[in-house]
């Protein structure tokens, strides 16, 4: 059906008018890839883009309500509560201090000190992972509604187990995989 | 005693590490002041062998570190805190072999380990046919080695022990030290075995125990192109020497790092329960970077074999492959990017960032001032746009496009946002789900075209007739798709250009086949083998062209036509969807597995058409003894070619276990995902297969003394010395 050549190339001729031409035509192909991807980039980075805040910055600033942000808490236990039949889950996540390096305690002390800033997090149409339980640590995006309750269209918890008594905070962050539910 | 062994052992491997990069630097240094005397050259013999000697023993010293912990977590050492994190009493002993790999010190050793044995095979293998290359690409292995070694030695030492100091008080009594401190005793090691953590449950699954050693064998086997183009560049050898050496090595990584990515997409879909396999995580894409330059790699190194172009752009790539590995290695154990899988904040971070910075920096210096010289020129110009080197290129600018794309999505919006607008701004999977496509459908329509152009020259109708076959097919194959109920002209598109791309590899392998019959008279089996046997890179790459096809619509099937539903149900009652329902039978609670877990396992009936085509067994797994996190929910799946019916245990009454609740996707053409990933395998394999192609006047000779069929292989070395 076809003859073509496969390994067998010409000697190219010298550089004249209709190499150059085809060169501009690979330049036109390239330059198009390079357009593409930059109008793909730009687009998807305006319309995607996220605010990572804490959950004070989000209270404290008014201009975040009803815009899509990424917040991260530390999840009070006793709050979750989890409707199977309609996959609804609301808890209460409290603020910690993020720059720590003790995750585990930071964690605790947010979720025992009343005083912290806390939002009630809804989310639906989410089957409970298995990660969220109490003093995790939940990275939710969602937005924040008028009626100071955060609606979370998805969220990602990590576990940083506890070492016990016998060997006591030594190495409290494990640095296990904390695998979770995308 | 195995933690000594182990630690002084690395600590051998680090010095001998750095002693073949010194005396291969001497060696080298000693040639060039002048080989010409027959003792200098010895000398120069003596010091180049002895740092492959060096380079063999570092692994040898590594392995023996390594098969050390083995032992110690084979024998339950507690007293080391590794085997105390990561095991305990009640695991199997499979999994508490594969616990070398659970967790970060352990696994970066195992790392360095694989990284020494790859360098110990390219000294070995290569030794002779690359002697020009091997004083430097010692070198570069070795400083690779040595640095990895000193963050195990120094930064996360897995041979780390427990010690409790006497008298110093409760809070700090307890110390972890590879050596013993002063005035410390060893803790009761019947003690520790109590309250030894165990493996994190998510990563007791077989999956887990194979994905990360694939994994790491991928990232690390890059270092081997890495290390033969930087002595190509140090040493001014700049023919395509150090392509010859690392294409093989260069298949060899990529087929491990497409192995380690399918395995993690199959762990992923059977262990976390989201009825997805990818999830644009910054994880996953960390590992999909180096994949996607690697491709473009091996793609355009064949431009520099055949054509003697791109020389430049070759350096840069095989560069940035290495560079992207350590990136990726630095960003998912460093804890930099919040992700379902990193590890958690590490101090090797610090370290990892200024390996990776120096690194790729000075590799891109030495590129430049070899340009700069003129030493990187191509041999020949560009033909015409249609000609094949010109696709390749274009092929390479959309690899290199989306490894940009998911670099710019998965760190470097949050880094730049960081730096410059002191805010933290994260692109979520809705970024890659718009941003990637229009890349990959160039990617496919390349993938098409290319193969059917010839080198050299260019002729659209030329082209125009080599793809009306191709076409035609395409076209029929989509109007069974119309058939089958498709109506959706996006996913009928994407269809289209996917199956293009297939139908030529298809159609150019058959073709081939058919040409070998004809000229030979023999049966149709003997001729395909002989074609992958005679010409294993092209038709190897036609299996992978195919694979990748096959894929592709899984992905556009699983992706686009995916459904969902959950809902309660009573014993004996059904649920509806897409043409099947589900019967939910009985629930069968706090059954108790070998390893301790508890599992509560719902028996289900899948029918269709009011018959039973499937029981599963949607389970999920408490794990008593572990703290935190320490529940499982493990799908149970009906697959066919077709679809896969994948249900979820979500929720059920505990007290009369009369209800349960259940959440149910049906995932269309998902089991293509990984039967195109075994083709993709199969022909990465036939690509890589020891196949040497003598020189054409070598091969004359030979058939002029021997009149017969011009042997290939080992074996025509043999018959040419």
């Amino acid at each position: 059906m076809t003859d073509i050549a496969w390994e067998k190339p010409r000697q190219p001729a010298a550089p004249s008018r209709k190499i150059n031409a085809e060169r501009l035509k690979l330049y036109a192909g390239l330059a198009l890839i390079a357009a593409v991807l930059v109008f793909v980039i730009v687009n998807g980075t305006v319309n995607n883009a996220r605010y990572f805040i804490s959950i004070s910055a989000l209270l404290e600033d008014p201009t975040f309500v009803g815009k899509t942000v990424r917040v991260s808490g530390a999840v009070v236990g006793s709050s979750i509560a989890y409707d199977a039949e309609n996959l609804i889950i609301d808890f209460t996540v409290a603020d910690f201090d993020e720059s720590t390096t003790d995750l585990v305690s930071a964690l605790h002390e947010a979720v025992v000190n009343p005083n912290t800033a806390r939002i009630q997090v809804h989310v639906e149409n989410m089957v409970k992972p298995d990660l969220l339980i109490d003093e995790a640590q939940a990275i939710m995006t969602g937005t924040l509604d008028a009626d100071g309750t955060f609606y979370a269209t998805e969220v990602l918890l990590k576990c940083p187990s506890r070492y016990e008594e016998a060997v006591p905070e030594q190495a409290v962050v494990s640095d296990e995989f904390s695998a979770a539910h995308p | 005693m195995l933690a000594e062994i182990g630690v002084f052992t690395t600590a051998f491997a680090l010095l001998t590490a750095l002693y073949a990069i010194g005396a291969a630097l001497w060696g080298e240094r000693r040639a060039r002041a002048g080989g010409r005397e027959a003792g200098r050259e010895a000398g120069r013999e003596a010091f180049t062998v002895s740092a492959r000697n060096a380079v063999i023993l570092t692994f040898l010293l590594l392995l023996t570190g390594s098969g050390s912990l083995m032992v110690a977590l084979y024998t339950e050492e507690y007293q080391i805190a590794y085997v105390w994190s990561v095991t305990n009493p009640q695991m199997p002993m499979f999994y508490r072999l594969t616990a070398l790999w659970g967790s970060q010190a352990g696994s970066l050793l195992f790392w360095t380990l694989l990284m020494s044995a790859f360098s110990a095979a390219a000294v070995t293998l290569n030794w002779r046919s690359q002697r020009r290359l091997m004083p430097y690409a010692i070198v570069y292995m070795m400083a690779a080695v040595a640095f990895f070694v000193a963050l195990v030695l120094f930064v996360e030492n897995p041979f780390d022990r427990w010690w409790i100091l006497e008298g110093a008080p409760v809070d700090s009594a307890v110390v972890k030290a590879a050596l013993i401190p002063a005035g410390a005793v060893a803790p009761s090691a019947a003690r520790l075995a109590e309250t030894a953590n165990g493996l994190n449950p998510m990563l007791r699954h077989f999956g887990m125990a194979i994905h990360p050693p694939m994994l790491y064998l991928g990232f690390v086997g890059f270092v081997i192109p890495f290390a033969f183009a930087m002595s190509a560049l140090a040493s001014g050898d700049l023919s395509s020497n150090w392509i010859k050496a690392s294409r093989r090595w260069a298949l060899i990584a990529w087929l491990f790092l497409s192995l380690g990515l399918i395995l993690g997409g199959r762990w992923a879909y059977d262990v976390l329960g989201w009825g997805g396999y990818w999830g644009w995580d910054p994880v996953e894409n960390a590992a999909f970077l180096p994949w996607l330059v690697g491709t473009a790699l091996l793609h355009s190194i064949m431009i520099q074999e055949k054509r003697g172009m791109l020389k430049t752009w070759n350096m840069f790539l095989v560069i940035f492959t290495f560079s992207a590995v350590i990136f990726g290695t630095f960003a998912t154990r460093s804890g930099l990017v919040d992700s379902v899988h990193s590890f958690a904040r590490s101090e090797i971070g610090f370290p990892m960032f200024g390996f990776w910075f120096l690194l790729t920096l000075s590799a891109v210096a030495l590129i430049l001032w070899r340009r700069s010289r003129g030493e990187l020129r191509d041999e020949r110009h560009f033909g015409g746009i249609l000609s094949r080197e010109s696709l390749f290129v274009l092929n390479n600018f959309v690899f290199v496009a989306l490894t940009i794309a998911v670099f710019w999505g998965s760190f470097g919006a949050p880094i730049v946002s960081e730096l410059v607008m002191n805010t933290n701004i994260t692109l979520g999977a809705e970024y890659f789900k718009s941003v990637t496509p229009p890349l990959f459908i160039l990617m496919y329509i390349l993938m098409g075209v290319a193969p059917l152009s010839a080198w050299g020259v260019a002729s659209m109708p030329r082209l125009g007739r080599a793809l009306l076959l191709p076409a035609l097919l395409t076209l029929a194959t989509l109007a069974l798709f119309v058939a089958g109920g498709t109506t959706h002209l996006g996913a009928l598109f994407g269809y289209g250009i996917v199956l293009l791309a297939g139908w030529v590899a298809l159609i150019e392998t058959v073709r081939g086949m058919l040409a070998r019959q004809k000229a030979h008279r023999e049966p149709v089996y003997v001729s395909l083998l002989s074609l992958f046997a005679r010409n294993p890179r092209r038709y190897g790459g036609y299996l992978i062209h195919l694979g990748i096809t096959v894929i592709g619509i899984g992905v556009i099937g699983s992706t686009l036509f995916q459904q969902e539903t959950q809902q309660t149900l009573s014993v004996g009652e059904s649920l509806n969807i897409g043409g099947y329902s589900l019967r939910f039978d009985e629930l069968m609670a706090g059954q108790i597995s070998d390893d301790g877990r508890l599992m509560d396992i719902a028996l289900v009936t899948v029918l269709r058409d009011g018959a039973e085509i499937a029981h599963l067994r949607p389970r999920r797994d408490f794990f008593p003894q572990t703290e935190g996190m320490n529940t499982m929910t493990i799908a149970g799946a009906h697959s066919t070619l077709e679809n896969d019916f994948y249900v979820l245990l979500v929720e059920w009454e505990p007290i009369n276990q009369n209800s349960a609740t259940f959440k149910v996707y049906i995932n269309p053409l998902i089991n293509l995902v990984w039967w195109g990933s075994i083709l993709l395998i199969f022909g990465t394999l036939a690509a890589g297969w020891k196949h040497e192609v003598l020189p054409a006047r070598m091969r004359q000779e030979m058939r002029a003394e021997e009149g017969a069929a011009v042997p290939t292989g080992r074996l025509a070395r043999k018959g040419a010395q």
